[in-house]
């Protein structure tokens, strides 16, 4: 139950994190997405199901707070962890430039994929709304990357001190 | 089964990512559909979350306070001897604006003008911006329980703001202006020309459905028409900042730069009730009879 309601309680404090610490307007465009780090790391790390139930919530959490009224989140965000979950033994994952990379990548995805979803949606006609894939979304992308690796090793760190797995002692097994 | 088990048990997780894919798509399309979701659940997330947001943006607003406060002390003897030139500038300005009011009020009465009565409002302080930059809202610490509806306008002194867009029984979320989903119907002060205001994000707004033969220009400020029934009529929108001709159609687009500053908003207005035009309020009154009659 701690593997459940852990991650939750970090997605909701992220979400915290970026809607006040982080909603600074200097910032604005490179504001870096936490929330897709955690869920990117939980497609790395956990178990389908609980894993994809996290990555739902903290989607809806995302949709709740944004100007959104679709609820793109809640299935871009599944659709960004079952991604995850697929390329987690296919993909050399072990130094920062691939994890930021990975991010990266799947940042831009996600942009696309919702760009993609507000422009079917919309019963109106959007102007100008692919010149933010490079306004915005490219630049919120790279920042988001550029600090991933460091949460990944904080991940790392914090789960094997929160969830301590017992050692099998080779000498007692015999 | 245990309830450990079910959840690390593989065998489940291709039902796994067909439901939940499957309800985040069906919960989109109620939303997109009835623009409403789980009222349930939102309400209760966004009571959840909101206290965190609360004490957070309180510490945040405690730095800046203290910030501010020591950047004042080094600027202060520069800042006072402005402030003087500033207040003399300010008396002259308030000995015209005088004349103006006492003027505008003699022409009210003249035009036998119902008394304004001051629309219904509540004040509500900002604890909350948008997660991601592409989307443009604020959170609230008003909600349902002090009377506070969806589509309700939000205002502030400088200018309309947007609506409220979610709610719970202490918690409220705007939608800005400047979000790819708000529409809010305007005219040019100027000219009086009608158009629909539509966000852009990035602080900037677009002017819809402006005629071509329209006389539109760079500078002209652009006001609520009060046809969309949340804003009254007449409140400040902003001002035009690039007029775009270019194009076949009958439209022509403009740029709009809101009045308010959406980067330092820190407490807004929500508008519950207000008083229409008097032509508008007789339209309305005739409707109702017509309605009455027929029934």
């Amino acid at each position: 139950m701690r593997r459940i309601l852990f991650p939750l309680f970090l997605g909701v404090f992220f979400l915290t994190f970026q809607t006040t610490w982080l909603a600074f307007p200097l910032i604005q465009r490179f504001r870096p997405d936490l929330v897709i780090i955690l869920t990117l790391y939980l497609g790395l790390s956990y178990p389908p199901i609980s894993g994809g139930m996290i990555a739902f919530f903290l989607g809806y959490s995302m949709d709740l707070f944004s100007g959104n009224g679709f609820g793109l989140f809640t299935f871009s965000r599944v659709l960004l962890f079952y991604g995850a979950q697929f390329f987690k033994d296919r993909i050399y994952l072990e130094s920062s430039p691939s994890q930021a990379l990975l991010v990266f990548l799947f940042a831009l995805s996600e942009a696309f994929v919702i760009m993609l979803l507000l422009k079917a949606l919309n019963p109106e006609h959007l102007r100008n709304l692919y010149p933010l894939f490079f306004t915005v979304f490219l630049p919120q992308s790279f920042s988001t990357a550029l600090i991933a690796p460091v949460f990944f090793h904080l991940f790392r760190k914090g789960s094997s001190l929160l969830f301590v797995h017992p050692r099998i002692e080779a000498g007692k097994k015999g | 089964m245990r309830i450990r088990d079910f959840f690390l048990f593989r065998r489940y997780t291709l039902y796994a990512v067909i439901l939940l894919l499957l309800t985040a798509v069906v919960l989109m399309s109620l939303r997109v559909k009835e623009r409403k979701g789980v009222n349930f659940m939102d309400a209760l997330l966004l009571e959840i979350c909101s206290p965190f947001q609360k004490a957070s943006t309180f510490v945040v607003q405690e730095i800046q306070e203290t910030f501010k406060k020591y950047l004042i002390l080094g600027h202060l003897r520069e800042e006072n001897e402005m402030l003087k030139k500033r207040i003399a500038d300010l008396q002259m300005e308030n000995y015209q604006m005088k004349e103006t009011v006492m003027s505008s009020e003699r022409l009210q009465r003249l035009l036998q003008f119902r008394e304004k009565i001051a629309p219904a409002m509540i004040a509500a302080e900002v604890i909350g911006q948008d997660p991601t930059s592409w989307f443009k809202s604020i959170t609230i610490n008003k909600g349902e329980r002090d009377g506070i509806r969806k589509g309700m306008a939000v205002i502030s002194p400088e200018g309309v703001i947007g609506q409220i867009l979610k709610t719970s029984p202490r918690h409220s979320v705007v939608l800005l202006i400047t979000d790819y989903n708000s529409a809010i119907d305007a005219i040019v002060r100027r000219t009086r020309a009608k158009a629909i205001v539509e966000g852009r994000g990035e602080n900037r707004c677009l002017l819809k459905y402006l005629l071509r033969a329209e006389d539109v220009m760079v500078g002209d400020r652009v006001v609520t028409s009060g046809l969309s029934g949340n804003f009254p009529k007449g409140m400040m929108i902003g001002e035009i900042e690039k007029v775009d001709k270019k194009g076949l159609g009958i439209f022509q687009h403009a740029e709009l730069v809101p009045s308010a500053n959406f980067t330092k908003l820190e407490e807004v207005l929500i508008i519950k009730e207000f008083p229409l035009p008097p032509q508008e309020e007789k339209r309305k009154e005739e409707q109702g009879k017509k309605a009455k009659g027929k029934k």
